[in-house]
This record gives C-alpha cells, structure tokens and sequence, in this order.
C-alpha cells in the first residue's frame, strides 16, 4: 500500500509539472506581433500585400491554436504547435521585410528614374519655350503653352513631397504624366517655330 | 479441481467488458473530423480580401468576418470537448451558411467594382471634353497663363487617374478625378465670365449700334470705315457702306476682354478714329486710334470709384492698327500680316472711323 502511495504521488508530481511546462507562449505572441508590426511598418501591405496578408492570417491561425489550447484540459494541453506557428509567423516576417525592402528599393530607384526624366522633359520644354519668338509679335500658341508649362512645373515639387512620404509609385504615375505632357509642349513649340521659320 | 471451471466462467465476462472498454477507447482514439467547409469559407475570406470586399463592401465584409470569427471560436470550443461529445454539425451548417454570405458579397464588390470602373470612365471622358472645349475657349480668347495652368494640372490629373484605373484601383482613379474637376472649375472660373460678355443683350446691342453708326457714316459720306470684330478676329474694310475687304486679325493677350486699364492685355471696345499713320512702326506699318476717347475715360474713371480697378492703375494707350502677323499676340493691338497691313494702310486716311466691338450681326 506504501508502495502504491508513493507511485500515485510521484504519478500526480509528473501531471503537475506537465501541467505547469504548458504555459500560453506570451512571449512569443508579443515577438510574432512586433515583428508582423514591423512589416505592416516597413509598407509591406503596400509592396507585398498578398504575402503580407499571409503572415497576419499564419499569425491569427497561431492565436486560434492558443485558443484552442486554452480550451483544453489542462493535463493535454500543450502550446508546442503554437509556438512552432508563432516562430513561423517570425521568420516569414522577416523574410518577407527583406523583400518589401527589396521592392522599395526598386521602386525608390524607379520613382528617382521617373521624376529625373520628367524633370529633363520639363526643362526641355521650358527651354525651347524660352528660345520661341517673344514678346508682342510672338505667336498666341507660345503663350498658351507658357501656360501648360506653369501647370507642369507646379508639378515637379509634387513629385519631391511624394518621395519625401515614400511614395514612390504615385511618384512614378505622376512623373509620367508630366514627362508625357512636357513632351507634348515640346512638340507643339517646334512645331510653332517651324511654322514661324516657313513664313 | 473447481477453480479452473469457475475462471473459465468469469473470463468471457470479463473479456467482453474489456471488449467494450477498448472500443469505447478507440472511438475516443479518432476524433469526428473538424468541418470541411472551414477551408472553404477561409478561401472564400481571402477572396473576399483580394477583391477589396473592406472597400467596396464595407459593412458586409465585416459583418461576415465577424460571423466567421465566431464560428471559429464555436469550432475551438467543440475542439476543446472531449471526443465523444464533440459534434461539428451545427457549425458545419453554419459555415455552409457564411459561405452562401461570402459569394453573395463577393458578387455585390464585382458588381460595385464595375460600377465604380464605369463611373470613373464616364467621369473622365466627360472632363476630357470639357477640358478640350476650355483648351479651344482659351486658345480663342488668347487667356493664356491661370486658366491654362489649372487645365494643365487637371490634365496630369487625367493622367493619373488612368494609370489607377488600368490598376483597377477604381478609388484611387476617383479621387484622382475628383481633384482634376476642381482644376478645370478654376479654369471654367476664370474663361467663362469672359466669355458671358459675348452673349450679354445689352452689350451686343450696343456693339450692333456701333458698327451700324460707322458704317451709315461710310455710307453717308462716301468714306472708307473699318469694323473690328474681336469673337471673329477680323477686320473688314466698309467703302461707302458696304463691305470691301475682310482680313484675319490677332488680337491682345486678354484681348476678348474689354479693355479697363494699362497693362490688361486686352482690346478695347468702342468708336475711334485714326489719328496717326506710322510707316516706320517697329510692327511693320501702324495706324495709331484715338484711344482712350471720352467715354472710355469716363468708364475708367466710373470704375475707379466703384472700386473695380487698382486707384493706382493707369488708363494706357497707343492702341494702334499694325502689322507683324495675325497670329501675333499683342498687349491690345489689332495685328495683321504685313502684306494685309499694306493694303489697309493704303485705303486708310486719317481720321477713318474705326469700330471695334465684341461681335455683331
């Protein structure tokens, strides 16, 4: 009977360091969010938001897992699995912050690449203007496109606001836009001067 | 010798007890499987996502993940129930139901996408073709630098809004839309009171009775009159009242406008006389007008108490006839090419009447 005793002590002693090992992974919860945090913050949702979207959706499938776990009776619970999903959730962040960064990067040196050529197409615009024929014989066409140009050169600081803010895709749109318009000045200045030259 | 047939009576008892047990224990060994509709119904949330069901159907979508976040907390409670009592069917029926919601709402963002697609399309053709119409008012009136640069960034506006649609950021698009129809409403702002003068009655009647004036004068004296019409450009040369020769003109910078003081840009309107030919004018030849004449002075002077014009301003002057191309944009000038300014030149004496109005007829 003292034999018997002592087995069922050392059985409860066992269940109740079991029982106390299968502790909810706080830590971990708050690392996995930090870092999900970090990517939302890096613009991950912006760049990649497809794969973004995974990790806050592998991150609320660890939180049901934790749910789960706290759901059961207390001798099988166990968080292992949560823990694995939360290193997860960790490692993918990470890894997918990398290629934000990368993608950032790329569309950094894009927006720069845009807003340079527009700005050229700007100044080419500005400087065939400058040579068209001035003052009061000039034609009324010049001074319209004089006009156009103000338009376009109001844009240009625009575009260095939005670099400024990261955002590097309206930079690209904007870019565009003022690179194809200023060359379309540019054309209509020498087709004007052409005209003026045939008289 | 009894024991041995009395355990053999008590084993089969005991056999089918453990029997029992063990498949009581098995069954407990293979849980019911969890719902197989859970996988679709998260499909269906991530489509929902990728749709942008957050944007276009706001309400539903969160309506739906909230339902859906509370099934999932259900299906963790039946999770954590011992095996034998788990039963999934209820939340089964329920995620069938989610899932009927989730193509429901899917549907409406395809079809709010389309319509917002259709919408900004819509939108911004009619904004192209009123920024082409502004384009053309503004060429005519030769109002070139404020209305042109607001059309100009409503134009990049246009622009941008179309690199957002070929996204199929309808939202985006619209925004983009939005602000370029401010950008053409300041052009509007600034074009159409200029062009409201042109379809004022009173106005045209008076410039109707100018030119009515100066060529019964033509006709009464047998003189060469001259009617400017600044809507048309032109310029006709009127030989005893009737017209002789129409030549295209250029008018000043702001030259629809009338003009109310130095430095406007625009062309004067009224009766006037030429009081001065120039045949060494930098503008090739030159007939100088008597402008300001009286009543011009009055208006100026009516106009400066109302406070309408600077107190500092200037009337200005040396409003004169001239060559150098009828394309020439001018300070208020009437302009012609040089060949056309021979002729007038020629027919013109000093103090040939000279009307210059809006439009008439």
């Amino acid at each position: 009977m003292k034999k018997l005793s002592k087995y069922f002590a050392c059985g409860l002693l066992v269940m109740f360091i079991l029982a106390g090992c299968a502790k909810q992974p706080t830590d971990e919860m708050n690392a996995a969010q930090k870092a999900l945090e970090d990517l939302k913050a890096a613009g991950g949702e912006k760049y990649i938001p497809e794969e973004s979207k995974k990790v806050a959706d592998a991150l609320a499938a660890a939180q049901e897992e934790i749910k789960t776990q706290d759901g059961k009776f207390f001798i099988t619970r166990s968080y292992d699995k949560a823990k694995q999903m939360l290193a997860q959730v960790i490692t993918d962040s990470e890894k997918v912050k990398g290629e934000v960064a990368a993608k950032k990067e790329e569309a950094k040196n894009n927006a720069l690449a845009a807003q340079e050529a527009a700005t050229a197409s700007v100044k080419e615009a500005a400087a065939l203007l400058a040579k068209a024929p001035m003052g009061k014989g000039s034609r009324a066409d010049i001074e319209a496109l004089k006009g156009d140009l103000k338009g376009l050169e109001d844009g240009l600081p625009e575009l260095q606001q939005l670099i400024g803010q990261e955002d590097y895709l309206a930079v690209i749109d904007k870019a565009k836009a003022i690179q194809e318009k200023a060359d379309a000045v540019s054309n209509q200045v020498k087709e004007a001067m052409q005209k003026v030259k045939g008289k | 010798m009894a024991s041995p047939t009395c355990s053999h009576r008590r084993n089969p008892k005991i056999l089918v007890i453990l029997g029992f047990l063990l498949s009581f224990i098995l069954l407990g060994c293979t849980p019911p499987l969890p719902p197989p509709e859970l996988k679709l119904v998260e499909q269906m949330n991530h489509d929902l996502w990728k749709a942008q069901a957050q944007i276009y159907a706001s309400g539903e979508y969160k309506s739906y993940t909230t339902t859906f976040n509370k099934i999932r907390d259900d299906l963790i409670k039946q999770n954590a129930r011992f095996v034998w009592f788990r039963n999934y069917e209820p939340i089964s029926e329920r995620l069938r139901a989610i899932l009927k919601d989730g193509e429901d709402i899917l549907t409406k963002v395809q079809e709010r996408k389309e319509t917002k697609k259709a919408n900004a399309i819509r939108q911004r053709s009619e904004l192209e073709q009123r920024m082409k119409r502004l384009d053309r008012l503004s060429l005519t009136i030769n109002e070139g630098r404020l209305a042109r640069k607001n059309l100009t960034k409503a134009d990049l506006m246009i622009k941008e809004a179309g690199s957002f649609l070929d996204r199929g950021d309808y939202e985006g698009a619209g925004a983009r839309l939005t602000r370029a129809s401010s950008y053409i409403k300041a052009s509007e702002n600034i074009l159409t009171p200029i062009f409201n003068r042109y379809t004022n009655k009173a106005l045209r009647e008076k410039w109707k009775r100018w030119a009515e004036e100066v060529v019964a004068e033509s006709r009464e004296k047998g003189i060469i009159v001259i009617i400017v019409k600044k809507m048309d450009k032109s310029l006709t040369v009127y030989e005893e009242g009737r017209p002789f020769k129409t030549f295209k003109i250029g008018i000043g910078r702001n030259g629809l406008a009338d003009k109310l003081l130095a430095g406007d840009g625009a062309t004067p309107e009224g009766r006037y006389r030429v009081v001065k030919k120039i045949t060494g004018s930098r503008y090739h030849k030159a007939l100088l007008l008597n402008y300001p004449n009286e009543e011009d002075r009055k208006e100026f002077l009516k106009l400066k108490r109302m406070g309408r014009i600077p107190q500092k301003s200037g009337m200005g002057g040396l409003i004169e006839i001239h060559g150098g191309g009828k394309e020439g944009m001018t300070y208020g000038c009437v302009s012609l090419e040089n060949r056309h300014m021979d002729e007038v030149f020629e027919l013109v004496t000093l103090g040939t009447p000279v009307a210059i109005v809006g439009t008439a007829f």
